[in-house]
């Protein structure tokens, strides 16, 4: 064993101090809208796929 | 800091113990993943279809019950001991809880693994739901229920050492890890009265003869009483890791560490009276009882957008503090290199994939169109498989060192890993879904029923192959975990050693904003069992009534039997969902208002 090392923590490259009051997660912000327009078009797509199989009903029991 | 290994070498031995085991059951139920794969797919079968189901049971059980609980019992001796930063009340006990667990998953395992020789008439090829008439070996059971004990044990040891704690730090919040873990054994504590229930009463006598039969309907009831909140208890070790490790890896300080316990309660009230959205189709149980369930689910998507936020915004946070500017280019900021990073970034994606075929699963009318095809495990392979698996496997690449002391073999190689699990699961999860949607169904050796598969785009025979390719990357990234992770725990090839760690940056919000109300346990235990009295005391009695405690007269059930349904019953629970949600509701927020 030669050196000795501490756990790598990623904390080496933080160039600035962002405290609470200067923070603005507007990125965040982007990606919950992106979300939110997947989720609009998903649910418009659910409709088709409820009838896309064309056999009905689809479950026999 | 000193690192963990070094600090406290008792409990960091446990952990390793755990870890040790919970890694060694990945091994044995992932490596049963590709033969399977390949057996139903028709590609490679090197077996008898009848021992497909005992290869099956071995992956699930291995994997969902003994690869994900074992973590969770190592990692969270670790935030317990890290956070209180006391050492263990008494080794004696936490090696004893882990040797209980330990002994009742060799139990298990050795029962399943009889199902593959004819030398013994051991088996227990009954998948991992145990569903009644299928039986298996009472060794089976013991095992399951020693294996249960065991948490039971751990959780009770982490409670000690918390009193004590608070002992000694008078008018102190519990911090946030210990909060955590204390939450998520109170929900555990709750969800296995099902299977202990199930097990003790039911299964275990009847397979020792003592009972001659069982109502299967009501071990099932109890089963899925216990099997949606187990989700949870894969996911909430999950959640630790993303709201804690994760904005430690990024740079950046968690957002809101109020809103991180709030998340934890949520799931502590609400993850239990869920359990009948597994049981859509089954007869026998009334639909406002179902219903119920359904709306019950639908309120728990609140915590997991609120995680989704919470965990981005802290990322984000990390991604500024390294210098990242604009609406989406602080996404290049990220530490992209570092597999642990990465590996729980692809995770969470693949989570809120999970979300999207979740709803879908919960959701009753469209349940019916996906209830026991491949759409399920494909489901399942992205949040258990992946949001879980993945995020254990990555976090492994930032924990490791703490508890060992040795440095990671190589982050490019575990970059590599990390990369191809995401991908194998992308191809396979994504066709398991669609061949699902075709009506393929899940749970058995040979699919190829009579049905025309109509595919929207591409044919069932290529889905099949994304399927086999997709199952060929994820065991090559198996392969390549497990060996890194051999390398690196002892530090074969290494020339240094890990001795001092960075403490875990303060939250932006910090706990002195947690509302007090949050730590009083006794109310949310309190919300949480008049919620599981509502939505199961009803659906448990009828189930008795109908087909009998033991039964064997499981009378069929008959549409135009005595109402189970009934318009005005029907109204009135659906007026029992809303309170229900809405009791949840309002206390959690008049907890944050306070
Ligand atoms: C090499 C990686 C993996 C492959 C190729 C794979 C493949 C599969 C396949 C094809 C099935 C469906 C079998 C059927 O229904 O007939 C399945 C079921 C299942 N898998 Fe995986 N899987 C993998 C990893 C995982 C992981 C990491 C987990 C969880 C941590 C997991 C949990 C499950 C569970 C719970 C089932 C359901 C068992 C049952 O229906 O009783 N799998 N797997
Ligand atoms: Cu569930």
């Amino acid at each position: 064993m030669a050196t000795e090392q501490p756990a790598a923590d990623q904390t080496d490259d933080i160039q600035r101090e962002i405290g609470h009051d200067e923070y603005d997660p507007i990125g965040t912000l982007a990606l919950v809208f992106i979300y939110f327009i997947i989720v609009s078009m998903l649910w418009i797509f659910v409709y088709f796929v409820e009838f896309l199989p064309r056999i009905s009903p689809m479950v026999v029991f | 800091m000193a690192v963990f290994a070094d600090r406290y070498p008792d409990e960091a031995k446990v952990v390793r113990a755990a870890l040790a085991s919970s890694f060694l059951a990945l091994l044995i139920g992932g490596a049963m993943g590709p033969l399977q794969t390949l057996h139903r797919i028709d590609y490679l079968r090197i077996m008898p279809s009848e021992t497909y189901y005992t290869v099956l049971t071995l992956h699930g059980v291995a994997l969902v019950i003994l690869f994900t609980i074992f973590f969770l019992v190592g990692f969270y001796q670790w935030a317990i001991t890290d956070s209180l930063d006391r050492p263990s009340e008494d080794i004696r006990v936490t090696w004893l809880w882990y040797g209980l667990m330990t002994a009742g998953a060799a139990m298990a395992s050795i029962a399943i693994l009889g199902g593959f020789t004819d030398a013994t008439d051991i088996s227990a090829s009954v998948l991992f739901t145990f569903y009644a008439p299928l039986e298996a070996h009472w060794l089976f059971y013991a095992g399951l229920t020693t294996f249960i004990v065991g948490t039971w044990v751990a959780g009770a040891d982490w409670f000690r050492s918390w009193w004590n704690w608070k002992k000694e730090n008078k008018g102190e919040k519990t911090p946030l890890r210990t909060f955590m873990v204390l939450t998520t054994m109170l929900m555990w504590y709750l969800a296995t009265i099902g299977v202990a229930a199930a097990v003790l009463l039911f299964l275990l006598p009847w397979s020792l003869g003592i009972i001659d039969s069982v109502n299967p309907l009501l071990t099932r009831t109890l089963f899925w009483y216990f099997g949606h909140p187990v989700v949870y208890f894969w996911l909430l070790p999950v959640y630790m890791i993303w709201y804690v490790i994760l904005p430690q890896i990024a740079g950046g300080r968690l957002f809101s560490d109020a809103l991180a316990r709030i998340v934890f309660v949520l799931f502590l009230v609400l993850s239990v009276p869920v359990g009948i959205h597994h049981q859509y189709l089954d007869p026998g149980i009334a639909e406002g009882f179902k219903f119920l369930s359904a709306s019950n689910t639908m309120f728990l998507l609140l915590p997991s957008l609120l995680t989704a936020f919470t965990v981005v915004a802290s990322i984000e946070h990390g991604a500024r503090q390294r210098g990242g500017e604009g609406y989406f280019r602080w996404l290049t900021a990220l530490p992209w290199r570092n597999p642990a990073f990465t590996g729980m970034a692809l995770a969470g994606l693949m989570f809120a994939a999970a979300g999207f075929s979740g709803m879908v699963n919960a959701g009753m009318n469209l349940n019916y169109l996906v209830h026991n095809t491949m759409w399920v495990p494909g489901h399942f392979h992205l949040t258990v498989g992946t949001a879980v698996a993945l995020t254990i496997m990555a976090v492994t690449y930032w924990f490791l060192p703490r508890i060992t002391g040795n440095p990671i073999f190589s982050m490019r190689l575990g970059l590599v890993q990390v990369l191809t699990w995401f991908v194998g699961m992308v191809l396979m999860s994504n066709a398991m879904h669609r061949v699902g949607v075709g009506g393929e169904p899940r749970r058995t050796a040979d699919p190829f029923y009579d049905f025309e598969f109509e595919g929207v785009i591409g044919s069932i025979g290529e889905l099949h192959l994304q399927i086999g390719i997709g199952a060929i990357i994820l065991t090559l990234s198996l392969v390549l975990f497990f060996i890194h992770l051999i390398f690196s725990w002892f530090g074969i090839s290494a020339t240094t050693k890990i001795t001092s760690e960075a403490p875990i940056r303060k939250p932006l919000s910090g706990k002195e904003h947690a509302p007090a109300v949050l730590e009083n346990f006794r109310l949310w235990v309190a919300i949480a069992a008049v919620l599981i009295v509502l939505v199961y005391t009803i659906p448990i009695a009828s189930i008795i009534a109908e087909g009998g405690l033991f039964g064997p007269d499981v009378s069929p059930v008959r549409p135009d039997h005595a109402p189970l349904f009934s318009l005005s019953g029907l109204a009135t629970e659906w007026v029992v969902a809303g309170l229900a949600g809405a009791v949840g509701a309002i206390a959690a927020i008049a907890g944050v208002l306070r």
